[in-house]
């Protein structure tokens, strides 16, 4: 037998029914005709040749019946038959349905905005060409506690050479410069990376117009290119095709554009405007510093069939050459990689698992409170359904019935839940922190959809089938005796419906418990003392170009800047720095402290320089000696401040005022040596929920630099006085643009962007999923109470005391809320250890949290038992009997 | 309803017997009970119902193609044809038929 045919035969009958059916009963008419005309030919009356022609076919309406059958579309006939049943039943609930298609809307629209996050951010190849074969290489140095560190160019350099499983390694700055556009209007910032020439080859794309960098670029030359990025071109260049070869001014240099890379393009650093060659020289190769100074990253590509087992042996031969080779800068240095796509996605891959993991629990409680709803409703309609059955509808019909009206349900729902999903997907990308989930755009592709398929027609059946196997299991016998009172007070229909309570509140409680962590944590994170006071003050970053500004001219705008804004009305105190706390940009090194062994030296200092007020500005506590005065000027003895964490990790109780101080592993009659001239409390330098690092202060007087953040105290709102700040440096300099201009609060605020951005979202869920939880409690209790309404009216009308009555009601509700609360304890017990990555000071089992949180729910469920126990307390005692 | 009905046995005969049919030509449902009922002089009467869900049947399992034509008289019919697999199966069907009915015979014989 041919299946194939057969099949195809199938698919086309589906297709084509109202047609096979035209066609039959033209068939079947041509045939009577013909039979009846035989008849007449043989000598009947046209009556009567009629009549045996019908008798000879035997039952036109069984023939059809029959060849229906045939044609294998019986179950689809049913399906639809089902499905228009199912839809009808809804309509004529509007209440239940809209409440439950609201439900499954609301846990669908939920897990499909956060797995649209998952599928970009943590599913999604890297838009690279053979994405699987890129790393990113790192050092780590045991001394300095480095790990997966950013690497020394000279190092990088010679792994590329040396490595022969490297096809090629790239280098970018991690560091984005900002450069100043001028000469195309008002002068503009635009945010330049710095990369080998072979950064665009090595990740294997090419550019939209023009070329992208070549391999040569890498070095000076004499000459500037650059590539933009397409929002830059678009932006600044009104995508004008024609700026392909046109030289533009930045930084006061003549740059030539090459090329516009496609709007598509992510580079593992997000948000750069144009991509520049290191033009590093020749010569730096040699040189210490560039071994000894770690601050590009390293990508390589593995070539085609390379382990990366093999990759990394082949690497670490080179290593150990290296530290043979340079000792002074790579004794201890190692070096590894990790794949790209697991590199950046990194911090994003938890946080995004544990929402995901949420959103799930919301749906299963959504799912447990619809088939409560559906419960119910199956039990209005036991009779209904009893007597279908003893009038002969099969078991497995009644089933499948019941499950495709949960079907039907679960694909209204999942398509609210799309729509819903899509607007929830814009407003995550509008929520995430910056830098976050590394991609800015997450669509809704084609696994994206395949996954809410999934979920709706899993939800579809998990919510459905509690109910289906109830009505399709019962005697029928059994619902039709019970007669005018719709009993089944202690049966099937009840012991379900507790259950998915149960279910529904230790699902709740999981949930909540986690959110309830992460609040406390987040709580902890907000009340943390930074080491400065971030009310009131405004910072602005002016970068001076290194073209129109020497070492006399800098030192003089700087402190001109100073001067006018602590002029301007409102502003109290200002000052300067080279880095603000919390955004962890400064850089480090090695030092010893004048008479001590040289084995004692120390590393990781980080060094910053600011002007006398800035501890004023910042309020930072002088602890011990004297801050940097105006006599602290070039020329004068150098001096330096340390934080609190250097003097007692490194002085012990002994006073560090008066003690000298430099800042290299070795010192030589090369080194300068400081004088420490006090101690100053610590700032946070990286971030909140990271202790303070050790860290000298340098005045700026003595360390000229190019790039200065202006710090002012306001006495009111710090953001009121913006525009003024750029005024005064308009007023210097008109082909200035300001860095970046923003008040320490939303510093800080950032600081724990992604901590507030979990925590809201978690919080949420958490909300959600307890109003549901308590709806379904309370819906199930409802229910209960009233099926119970007549016994309760009995025992009214025999003398109980109503308030006996109503707590009857709520220990039965109490009860079935402690077996979901205890059972969602144990269970989160184990399950929020993940969390503990995510968690700032607060244990993963805290006491508090796992008190607290379950004492709410149970307050919520006791509400939830309460008043429909009240309800039933109050029956009237003759109404109830009489419902007999 | 355990036992075999008549009518299960009926249907394999009567499968053979439009198979065999329609080896002369092909033919609209109607012509086929005609011929089925001159070849058995009569002694078959087709239920003609049944005979278009079994050529829906056979329809299903390739042994017969169908198509829309006009007959000598200017109507629109559905002329059943036979396949070459159809014919393969005649051929198979026929000799299994004959075993069965020369099986029965001796059963009835030596009784």
């Amino acid at each position: 037998m041919n299946r194939l045919t057969g099949l195809s035969q199938r698919l086309r009958s589906a297709l084509r029914r109202g047609a096979i059916e035209a066609e039959l009963d033209e068939e079947i008419r041509l045939h009577l005709d013909l039979e009846t005309e035989r008849n007449v030919a043989l000598g009947m009356e046209p009556g009567e040749a009629r009549r045996r022609a019908l008798a000879a076919f035997g039952g036109v309406e069984a023939t059809k019946e029959a060849h229906r059958d045939g044609r294998g579309t019986r179950w689809l006939d049913d399906l639809a038959a089902d499905t228009r049943h199912a839809l009808r039943n809804l309509r004529r609930r509007p209440v239940f349905a809209l409440t439950a298609v609201a439900t499954l809307a609301l846990g669908i629209g939920a897990n499909t905005t956060i797995f649209s996050a998952v599928e970009a951010v943590v599913l999604r190849p890297l838009p690279y060409a053979d994405p699987g074969r890129l790393v990113m290489l790192w050092e780590e140095n045991p001394e300095k506690d480095w790990h997966e560190q950013l690497v020394a160019p000279a190092n990088a350099l010679d792994w590329k050479d040396r490595v022969a499983a490297f096809a090629d390694v790239a280098l970018y700055n991690t560091g984005i410069g900002s450069a100043t556009l001028t000469g195309e209007g008002a002068p503009r910032l635009l945010r330049r990376d710095r990369v080998t020439g072979n950064f665009f080859s090595v990740l294997g794309v090419s550019a939209e117009l023009g070329r992208t960098l070549r391999p040569e670029e890498t070095w000076a030359s004499g000459t500037h290119v650059a590539v933009l990025s397409h929002r830059a071109w678009r932006d600044h260049f009104g995508g004008d095709s024609a700026v392909i070869g046109r030289t533009v001014q930045l930084e006061g240099e003549a740059v030539q554009i090459v090329g516009v890379m496609p709007a598509g393009f992510e580079a593992p650093l997000p948000d750069v405007d144009m991509w520049g060659p290191f033009e590093w020289n020749q010569s730096d190769r040699s040189q210490v510093w560039f071994r000894r100074a770690h601050w590009p990253r390293a990508i390589a590509r593995l070539r085609p069939g390379v382990t990366e087992e093999q990759a990394n042996a082949q690497l670490q031969v080179v290593v150990r050459q290296l530290q043979h080779e340079y000792p002074e800068t790579n004794r201890v240095m190692g070096a590894g990689f990790t794949p790209l796509h697991r590199f950046l996605v990194g911090d994003s891959r938890r946080p995004l698992l544990v929402l995901l993991a949420a959103v799930s629990l919301l749906l299963a409680i959504a799912c447990a409170n619809v088939g409560n709803l559906l419960l119910v409703q199956a039990a209005g309609r036991e009779r209904e359904t009893a007597l279908r059955l003893a009038l002969g509808a099969s078991r497995s019909r009644v089933i499948r019935q019941a499950l495709a009206e949960s079907l039907v349900l679960s694909a209204i729902g999942g398509a609210a839940g799309i729509v819903l999903g899509i607007g929830g997907t814009r407003l995550l990308e509008a929520l995430q922190p910056e830098g976050m989930l590394r991609v800015a755009h997450f669509g809704f592709d084609a696994r994206v959809f395949l996954y809410v398929l999934l979920v709706t027609i899993v939800s579809g059946i998990a919510f459905g089938i509690a109910p289906a196997l109830w009505s399709g299991r019962r005697a029928p016998g059994d619902a039709i005796k019970e007669g005018g009172r719709g009993g089944d007070a202690g049966g099937a229909g009840r012991r379900w419906a507790e259950r998915l309570v149960v279910a529904e509140v230790g699902l709740a409680v999981l949930l909540t418990l986690g959110a309830g962590l992460l609040v406390r944590s987040f709580l902890r994170l907000q009340q943390v003392n930074a080491g400065f006071e971030s009310e009131g003050v405004l910072t602005a970053a002016i970068a001076l170009p290194e073209a129109s500004y020497d070492s006399v001219r800098v030192p003089v705008f700087f402190q001109q800047l100073v001067e006018q804004a602590r002029g301007i009305p409102g502003v109290t105190s200002a000052a300067l720095t080279s880095a603000i706390p919390l955004t962890g940009a400064t850089w480090t090194s090695d030092f010893v402290i004048a008479g001590r062994p040289p084995s004692e030296f120390g590393s990781e200092v980080m060094h910053r320089m600011v002007s006398p007020d800035y501890f004023d500005v910042m309020r930072v506590p002088l602890l011990s000696g004297r801050r940097f005065t105006a006599e602290d000027r070039a020329g004068s003895p150098l001096v330096t401040l340390i934080n609190e964490q250097l003097a007692r990790q490194y002085f012990r109780g002994a006073s560090p005022v008066g003690q000298r101080i430099a800042f290299d592993r070795v010192p030589d009659s090369t080194s300068k040596w400081y004088t420490i001239v006090g101690v100053v409390g610590s700032e946070r330098q990286r971030e909140l929920a990271a202790d303070p690092r050790i860290e000298a202060y340098f005045p700026i007087a003595q360390n000229p630099g190019n790039y200065r953040i202006l710090v002012a105290r306001t006495a009111g709102d710090p953001a009121a006085l913006g525009p003024a700040i750029r005024r005064v440096v308009a007023g210097l300099d008109p082909s200035l643009a300001i860095v970046s201009l923003r008040t320490m609060r939303e510093v800080r605020t950032e600081s724990s962007a992604r901590d507030r951005f979990l925590t809201t979202l978690m919080l949420l869920f958490a909300v959600v999923g307890v109003v549901l939880a308590v709806v379904g409690v309370y819906g199930v209790m409802a229910q209960l109470a009233q099926r119970r309404s007549h016994e309760m009216g009995i025992r009214l009308a025999l003398g109980a005391e109503p308030s006996a009555v109503r707590w009857l009601v709520v220990r039965h509700g109490l009860m079935l809320v402690g077996v979901g609360l205890a059972a969602g304890v144990v269970v989160a017990a184990a399950a929020t250890r993940s969390l503990a990555a995510l968690l700032y000071q607060v244990a993963p089992a805290d006491p508090a949290t796992f008190v607290a949180v379950p004492l709410i729910l149970a307050a919520a469920g006791l509400a939830a038992a309460w008043v429909p126990a009240a309800h039933a307390s109050r029956v009237d005692p003759a109404t109830t009997l009489r419902a007999d | 309803m355990a036992n075999p009905t008549p009518a299960d046995v009926l249907r394999g005969t009567l499968d053979l017997l439009i198979l065999k049919t329609l080896t002369l030509a092909p033919m609209h449902g109607w012509g086929i009970s005609q011929r089925i009922q001159q070849f058995s002089r009569g002694v078959l009467d087709v239920n003609q119902g049944s005979l278009y869900p079994a050529l829906q049947r056979l329809g299903h399992r390739g042994l017969i193609t169908s198509e829309w034509q006009v007959t000598e008289h200017n109507r629109r019919a559905r002329y059943y044809a036979l396949t070459p697999r159809g014919r393969e199966a005649l051929h198979e069907e026929t000799a299994s038929w004959r075993r069965y009915v020369s099986a029965v015979e001796w059963i009835l014989a030596t009784s």
